[in-house]
């Protein structure tokens, strides 16, 4: 049987054993016993927190019956905060401030990149300046996402645009100059996907570069490189699907090995959700892709336990009501299928969750209004326990976000989490409504017949080659544009109380002037040049570890120390062929 | 009812958002456009080329990654260069697009940029009106288009049902062809359905990654309602690409049934006739009538857990046919594939 298939088996048998527990809690006097001790030692564990005004509160809200059913029915079935199934999350405290000596959670991560690498250095070292962690979270440019050098035909007015332009190691010490990066305190996010292993490589070599061989164990952070929903939504994978499968299992093996602190890969909902699949869809396509990778990594020998932990998911939030609870059920099938059908442990159990608001939620006209929209989606995200988040900014429809709608969006998360009562007082204070159960329910039903299709289909990798995720989604998609131009969707300013376009001022646009775009071009053709007698045998000893069936990322890690990402990518090319899109 | 507007429409180099351009795609072939649809991650000499090449009104871009107004203005250049101005460009890129921006890119010879918000149907109005009963299409090769070669290219035929690989078969051919012989000029005629009374979605170049190259000539022809997987154009311009200079001619048909046997009285030199592994029963292969008369059967997709059965079963169906037929296995998707190979060593000699 299939993993999807058995997945589904152990989702309903787990609701079998949660039934079970509810009717043994109510009709075995003996078990009941021991569950309601259980249930006082852990109601007499919680701290009390006074709020600013003076009343008096639990740090965690916890069902209020005293019915044994119901209290089974809240251990077994939603786990408390922090314990398998994790409903309500992966830890017992997320937002509150720290106690007993802890951090606590510090989601706000602000995704930058813009120019070359020194300005996107500056524009991350403006954002982080007061915060105690810093987590730089990295977009690249067009160039750079597909693969190619900053001197490539017909690529010179995307060099910087919407992204930082990176060709070389040296970039990547310019990225993130002045930034220690062995710190306990620092991660780096890096959004890029086809070429990941060659960044994650470059970001490996600068460090090593900067700050000598010992920093590497220390590095913490995350490339995307979810190959998977590529294909299926974003269109940034550049090699064939299977080789670039296995280009992406040698660099986890690699970092499992020797960078124990990185998350290799980010399996990643956003970009099916944004290219216009439903909240069901993203959170089944996202979900069957993750347990695929699980699949593929314990094909190539490695433990899961090793790099379950070390597995992260990166999930949309917009404004559709299935966002009050999605997170919450992607959660709990998570810890089932890891933990019944690959044996996972605790550790592996658990999603870690990084979230960000929808950008086709954000519209140009009457852009303010994207303000409102973010702040509510945010709150939706905290309150599905996301481990961080990215909140966009409101001029991101039309531009690179400025520096002004990039604080706004930065302090909304700091209102959220700081200044409002909400989330700092007590942990799931909006949880275990009937409305939120209803809701937890159907999507989970949705979300299993999907695996259910998708095992038809042939599971994860058929489906995807059958182009089944994608047609749905851009089936999704284009009633999604039927809507809102027939107004079932109502959307305010385009549909709704339009707003007005005569009046519509066009705000500051940030773009990279030619020069620095000439810049990076000239230092590029320079490091081309003074690498000239090395880079030709380094590409040749690279080719040759494909083809002999190596470790392509160890190999990489020489490599990028004489070759750009084009150089690079066109030599692989020559050997694994070029990925062939469908439509 | 020939549609009275073709339009190429590609979504730009290093820019994967194609989601916009689908769903504008499919409402202008609803509104009875041809729509010869490129694909995302396309350069502007790619655009250009198969613009001039398949004779379109105008251009359509989707971009929404940036880098827009030099984007637009190379390709309204290269046009001009190539001298097909005539060829009109227009696009869009949701919010990314700013009218200070678009003010620019008309100045360079856009003639239009939509923004957010633009109802579908001012879109294709704009498009009817505006290249609408632009000129009268030919059945003629595009200036500069023409190969070198004196004698009358060999032309190869290739069907198969739809989903089989005949677009990817083709394109790795090509790749073979360009590599071996760097001087070879290969012409493709391709072929996709119109929707009865509409227009059509041409986009076998969408997937294509090798066939875009200045040594191929691609045309993409709407069946206009004509059965059998060909257009009322193909007999011509099979005629106009053989004796067009090129070493080889390629002529694709839509996906096919059972029943259908495309090339009638000597229209191509070679029919390939190209199969998925998983046709289902033995008796479904019975009722082929293309493997009675195909050169070559192909059947690709070996790679799925029943090809050898596949190989075996249809080897042991067409012995019984004329003699002098060869069945190839392939894994067209799989690069450098052994089959693809054979097959291409085959065609060659």
């Amino acid at each position: 049987m299939s993993a999807l298939a058995r997945i589904c088996e152990s989702v309903e048998a787990h609701a079998r054993f949660v039934r079970e527990q509810i009717r043994r809690a109510r009709e075995d006097s003996k078990f009941r016993a021991a569950l309601l001790k259980r249930w006082r030692a852990i109601r007499a564990s919680i701290a009390t927190v006074q709020t600013p005004t003076g009343i008096e509160l639990p740090t965690l809200a916890l069902p209020t019956s005293n019915d044994p059913g119901e209290i089974a029915r809240y251990l077994f079935g939603e786990g408390f905060p922090g314990e398998f199934p994790f409903v309500n999350s992966i830890y017992r405290e997320m937002y509150l401030p720290g106690s007993g000596g802890r951090m606590p959670e510090e989601p706000t991560r602000l995704f930058a990149g813009l120019g070359l690498a020194e300005d996107t250095n500056e524009r991350f070292h403006y954002l982080t300046q007061h915060q105690r962690s810093i987590r730089l979270s990295t977009a690249f440019d067009g160039p750079t996402l597909y693969g190619m050098d900053s001197d490539a035909d017909g690529v010179f007015g995307k060099i910087g645009e919407g992204g930082v332009a990176i060709d070389t190691v040296e970039d990547m010490e310019r990225l993130y100059d002045r930034f220690a990066l062995g710190d306990e305190r620092l991660s780096v996010s890096m959004t890029i996907n086809g070429p990941a292993p060659i960044i994650l490589a470059m970001y490996v070599a600068a460090a090593q570069r900067r700050f000598g061989g010992k920093v590497i164990r220390k590095l913490r952070g995350t490339v995307q490189a979810d190959i998977l929903k590529e294909v299926q939504a974003q269109n940034e994978i550049i090699f064939p699907l299977e080789a670039s499968l296995r280009f992406l299992a040698d660099m986890v093996a690699h970092t499992t090995e020797h960078l124990p602190r990185w998350y290799p890969i980010s399996i990643s909902g956003y970009h099916i959700g944004e290219a216009g699949a439903t909240p069901v869809q993203q959170a089944a396509y996202t979900l069957s892709n993750g347990f695929t990778y699980v699949e593929l990594f314990r094909g190539r020998g490695l433990a899961v336990d090793r790099f379950g932990p070390r597995l992260s998911f990166f999930l949309d939030c917009g404004l559709d009501v299935e966002y009050v609870a999605l997170a919450r059920v992607c959660r709990k099938l998570w810890a089932i299928g890891m933990r019944d059908v690959f044996g996972a442990g605790e550790a592996a159990q658990r999603l870690k969750l990084h979230t960000q608001t929808s950008g086709r939620s954000l519209i140009a006209l009457g852009f303010k209004n994207n303000l409102t929209r973010t702040a509510i989606e945010l709150f939706l995200a905290y309150l599905n326990a996301t481990n961080s988040c990215h909140s966009n900014s409101a001029d991101e429809p039309f531009t690179t976000p400025g520096e002004e709608y990039v604080r706004l969006a930065a302090h909304a998360q700091s209102i959220l989490l700081e200044e409002t009562g909400l989330f700092r007082h007590m942990m799931n204070l909006f949880t275990g409504s009937p409305g939120m159960r209803i809701l937890e329910e159907t999507l989970e039903k949705a979300i299993l017949e999907e695996f259910r299709t998708i095992d038809r289909l042939g599971g994860v990798l058929a489906a995807t080659e059958q182009r089944y995720q994608r047609s749905q989604i851009q089936e999704a998609a284009h009633l999604y544009e039927q809507q809102t131009g027939d107004g079932t969707r109502p959307i305010i300013g385009l549909n709704r109380y339009p707003a007005s376009t005569e009046s519509f001022v066009e705000p500051k646009v940030v773009r990279t002037p030619r020069s620095r775009k000439q810049l990076q071009v000239d230092r590029l053709r320079k490091f081309k040049h003074r690498h000239r007698h090395q880079s030709a045998r380094a590409l040749d000893e690279l080719a040759g570890v494909v083809e002999s069936g190596g470790n392509v990322f160890a190999e990489l890690l020489k490599t990028v120390e004489c070759c750009s990402l084009g150089q690079i990518t066109g030599r692989l090319f020559e050997v694994v062929g070029r990925f062939r899109p469908s439509v | 009812m020939a549609a009275s507007v073709r339009l190429l429409t590609a979504v730009p180099i290093c820019d994967g958002h194609d989601s916009a351009i689908s769903t504008i795609n499919l409402e202008f072939i609803h509104h009875g456009i041809e729509v010869v649809y490129l694909g995302y991650h396309r350069s502007a000499r790619d655009i250009v080329r198969a613009a001039i090449q398949e004779g379109v009104d105008a251009i359509g871009i989707s971009s929404y990654n940036g880098g827009h107004v030099e984007f637009f203005a190379e390709v309204v250049a290269l046009l001009k260069k190539q001298r097909a101005a005539k060829i009109g460009v227009f696009g869009g890129g949701g919010g990314t697009i700013t009218k200070a921006d678009a003010t620019i890119m008309q100045r360079k010879g856009v003639d239009r940029i939509f923004f957010a918000g633009t109802p579908m149907e001012e879109m294709i109005r704009f498009a009817r009106e505006a290249y609408g009963g632009r000129r009268r299409r030919s059945v003629k090769l595009p200036r500069f288009s023409a190969g070198k070669r004196k004698t009358m290219a060999p032309c190869i035929g290739i069907t198969g049902p739809g989903g089989a690989g005949k677009t990817t078969l083709i394109d790795e051919l090509v790749l073979r062809w360009l590599k071996v012989q760097p001087d070879a000029r290969i012409a493709i005629l391709s072929h996709d359905p119109s929707i009865v009374g509409k227009g059509a979605l041409l986009g076998d170049r969408a997937t294509m990654i090798y066939s875009q190259d200045d040594r191929v000539f691609m045309r993409s022809l709407a069946t206009r309602g004509r059965a059998g997987g060909l257009s009322p154009e193909t007999a011509q311009w099979v005629r106009t690409m053989k004796h067009g200079g090129f070493d080889v001619v390629f002529v694709e048909t839509v996906g096919i049934g059972q029943e259908a046997m495309p090339f009638r009285s000597k229209l191509v030199d070679k029919s390939i006739f190209v199969m998925s592994a998983d046709y289902g029963s033995q008796l479904q292969l019975q009722k082929i009538a293309m493997l009675d008369v195909a050169d070559i059967v192909v059947v690709n997709k070996g790679d799925l857990a029943g090809a050898p059965t596949a190989v075996a079963e249809v080897g042991r169906r067409i012995e019984r046919g004329r003699s002098g037929q060869r069945v190839i296995a392939t894994v067209a998707k799989r690069h450098r594939d052994p089959g693809v190979d054979c097959l291409f060593e085959e065609l060659r000699s």
